[in-house]
């Protein structure tokens, strides 16, 4: 198992290097964002931020999903590995898990920068604490729902399907998030996505000739 | 324990609606050395494949090493070394990225051998694998299905792009490996007198059926090659079962038969020929008899 998850981030470091690096700068912009907190500031400088750094988290957590495995198809690396002591689970579980690695390596470094932020720069109210981990759940759902997605999208021939069922849940997901925030309906919804998109994902995988 | 390390039940494959196998029986007793042998596009890469569950069957069961290949554990597959035809090596890995992944995924890893087999070889491990000649990748894939100690060693047409030299080299390995106590070995190739130099068992597919299933010897028995001179102009018809291919040039004809025996050669004298001599057959030319339309009579 350590040799195939070694293996899924060797093949796919890109994106490991910019989940850290994209990391890094996010942090760096928020510091200097709060130093230069003005109140009479508009809004739209904090969204102007916010929401090409979603938009890049969305594409680059879809594109690594996909790309691991439109690579594997297209280098028949799963009929090479599954012809040594290697099961088809074991291949998909240790992309996934590459997956949350690039994941976390993506967001950890936020959640923990924003909750050091919020303890300096905010009023101690315990309900800060709960909103930035809140946050920070539902982002990595999110995150974690497009990579399902990038996987179908990249194992099949016909992408169309996968990419329309992202148009779909961004088009369920701004709204609500806009209208209701961040809440346990959001986490319910995502996860039942990413367990029917995960299980979609396993029959084809376990179904198809390599 | 089953005796048959290969067992393929009642196979049957389409593409596209197109029946590529059709009703596949075969077992491969452990020890055996068994020659699957047909024309291209005759399914042999596919029963490989569908033994190794690389490939879901339409119909039938097919079992390697006493599993069902749809359910092959991670461990099985650890025992089973397999080059296969085209030699599926990740291309974009440098030939020792290649080496330690295959080596972290083995079960058991014979450094010694494997190292003897590299060197014998010279492959470059700096190199990419996309860089290397057909012949080269074709020996990684060798040296890494022979570094793991398999139990059952899958050759699809694994001498394809080697030199004669390598080609050599490599026949004297398969048969340093049969000495080997226990070791099954499914060999698929287009070279026939490699085939018939090493294999013990001998399959012919035509389509998509095995109308050859027995020993090489069995078979070299079976199937006799006639040419038969008649005082006058030979024959249209002998009215005898089991004809592969007749050929009539004037009073000479060329007969090749399955299952000779004493009734047909006494059905032949009724013609009253003038002499009937056997030509030697050797397997290729046995092949090629038996992939002619029709030849559905020599499965034992």
């Amino acid at each position: 198992m350590y040799a195939l998850i070694k293996r899924e981030i060797q093949d796919h470091i890109v994106y490991f290097i910019g989940a850290a690096v994209f990391s890094a700068v996010f942090i760096v912009m928020s510091i200097s964002l709060i130093h230069q907190y003005d109140p009479k500031m508009p809004p739209v400088f904090s969204i102007g931020l916010g929401v090409p750094a979603i938009t890049i988290v969305i594409f680059g957590i879809c594109a690594m999903g996909a790309t691991q495995m439109y690579l594997d198809r297209t280098r028949k690396i799963s009929a090479l590995l599954s012809t040594l002591a290697v099961s088809r689970n074991q291949i998909l579980l240790t992309r996934i898990i590459a997956g949350i690695l690039a994941i976390l390596i993506l967001l950890l470094p936020q959640t923990i920068a924003a909750g050091i932020l919020m303890r300096i720069f905010t009023p101690p109210i315990p309900m800060f604490g709960g909103m930035v981990f809140e946050i920070s759940v539902v982002v990595f759902l999110m995150a974690f729902a497009c990579y399902c997605i990038g996987l179908q999208a990249g194992w099949n021939s016909n992408p169309l399907t996968p990419s329309l069922g992202a148009l779909f849940l961004t088009c369920i997901f701004v709204p609500l998030i806009l209208i209701k925030g961040f809440g346990m309906y959001i986490v319910v919804i995502l996860v039942l996505f990413i367990v029917a998109s995960l299980i979609r994902t396993w029959h084809t995988f376990m179904k198809t000739s390599l | 324990m089953d005796e048959n390390v290969i067992k393929v039940e009642n196979l049957v494959k389409y593409f596209d609606g197109r029946c590529v196998l059709d009703g596949i029986n075969l077992n491969v007793p452990r020890g055996c050395i068994y020659g699957l042998l047909g024309r291209n596009g005759s399914g042999k890469t596919t029963i490989i494949r569908i033994l190794l569950g690389l490939e879901p069957p339409t119909r039938g069961r097919t079992f390697l090493l006493d599993a069902e290949s749809t359910e092959l554990s991670a461990k099985l597959h650890g025992r089973i070394g397999y080059v296969a035809e085209g030699h599926n090596l990740i291309q974009n890995y440098r030939v020792g990225r290649l080496i330690k992944l295959c080596k972290d995924l083995s079960l058991q890893w014979n450094d010694e051998f494997f190292d003897h087999l590299i060197e014998t070889f010279r492959l470059p491990a700096d190199r990419r694998v996309k860089e290397l000649s057909i012949g080269m990748r074709a020996q990684l894939n060798l040296a890494l299905a022979m570094a793991i100690d398999p139990e059952l060693l899958i050759f699809d047409d694994p001498t394809l792009g080697l030199d004669t030299v390598a080609r050599r080299r490599f026949l004297e390995l398969a048969i340093e490996l049969i000495q080997q106590q226990g070791r099954t070995i499914l060999f698929c190739s287009h070279i026939l007198g490699d085939v018939e130099r090493i294999a013990d068992k001998i399959g012919i597919l035509a389509a998509g059926k095995l109308v050859v299933d027995c020993p090489l010897e069995e078979l070299k028995e079976r199937v006799k090659k006639l040419r038969v001179i008649f005082p006058e102009s030979a024959p249209a018809n002998l009215h005898l079962t089991e004809i592969i291919n007749q050929q009539n040039q004037g009073r000479e004809m060329v007969i090749t038969a399955a299952n000779w025996n004493k009734q047909k050669q006494t059905a032949l004298e009724i013609f009253k020929p003038s002499s009937c001599t056997e030509i030697p057959m050797s397997l290729e030319d046995i092949f090629i008899e038996c992939t002619k339309p029709n030849p559905e009579y020599i499965e034992s």
